[in-house]
């Protein structure tokens, strides 16, 4: 089964920053999807792009060289998504990037999706009818 | 760790991953030689069982995956070298790969790192996935 694990803005900070209270919780988490990408699982980290500018997150920068290192894929906001994340933030008031977590939730292929979270209740809302795990940090 | 880094390895795993980031249509034929009885079995499992569009295309998502799991590894390697108390141990591997998967142990982190502790023991090599066994063995009710 693939698995999509998704980064909000929290876990990406805590990912960061060596000194973040929560930074081992992620890294393990970095670790655990690693490890069973070497056995073949068709496991990935991916952070919506707009989740990415709340979180500062500037690739060309040296400061975020170890999440930069760690192969976690950007999720464009594209027309298609751009759409759903516009609906989700209608229906849910959430912020621009938390609509895009959404629609990236929601547009996702089958199997399982996790979400790296500090707002287990503001994912839910935002996954809408899409079954997903919440990991809460 | 499984490879050792020598002084060349940190460039290479720049250069890796830079080139697994680059897409495009460009595509090279290879002389590669795999085991005829493996090139058969990918062949079956893309005809009969469409696990992928071709067997080229099941080749290359394994040779990426594989890749892309070598350099998260030398990353968080290095990562574990500069910032010690960053490393993970088996008790919090067990618990992130339980959260990862909405394991119901998830919910009893002690549990596991209890589970993690006792398991290493006796299996010093075992994996988080060991360990998530081997608590929910303990949690069955005797029968």
């Amino acid at each position: 089964m693939s698995g999509l694990v998704v980064l909000d803005n929290e876990a990406i900070q805590a990912l960061a920053d060596p000194a973040h209270r929560k930074h081992r919780q992620v890294v393990s988490q970095a670790q655990v999807v690693a490890s069973r990408k070497r056995r073949a699982a068709a496991i990935e980290i991916v952070v919506p792009t707009a989740v990415r500018v709340e979180a500062g997150w500037d690739r060309t920068s040296p400061a975020w060289a170890f999440p930069n290192r760690l192969r976690i894929a950007d999720i464009p906001l594209d027309t298609a998504r751009a759409s759903a994340a516009a609906a989700i933030r209608h229906r849910t008031r959430v912020s621009v990037a938390d609509a895009h977590l959404g629609a990236v939730i929601q547009s996702a292929a089958p199997g399982q999706v996790t979400v790296v979270t500090s707002d287990p209740g503001d994912m839910r809302l935002v996954a809408g009818d899409r079954d997903i795990t919440v990991v809460a940090i | 760790m499984w490879y050792s880094l020598g002084v060349e390895a940190p460039a290479a795993i720049e250069r890796i991953s830079e080139l697994l980031d680059v897409g495009g249509p460009e595509t090279s034929n290879t002389s590669m030689r795999i085991p005829t009885a493996l090139r058969d079995a990918a062949a079956l499992a893309v005809r009969e069982l469409g696990v992928a569009p071709s067997a080229t295309a099941l080749t290359t998502a394994a040779l990426r995956s594989t890749l892309e799991a070598v350099v998260m590894q030398a990353v968080l390697d290095d990562h574990y070298e500069h910032h010690p108390q960053a490393r993970p141990d088996l008790g919090d591997l067990a618990v992130a790969a339980a959260e990862l998967d909405g394991h119901p142990l998830a919910a009893e982190p002690e549990r596991l790192r209890q589970a993690a502790a006792e398991i290493a023991v006796r299996h010093p090599d075992a994996s988080p996935d060991d360990v998530l066994l081997w608590a929910e063995a303990r949690a069955l009710p005797a029968a």
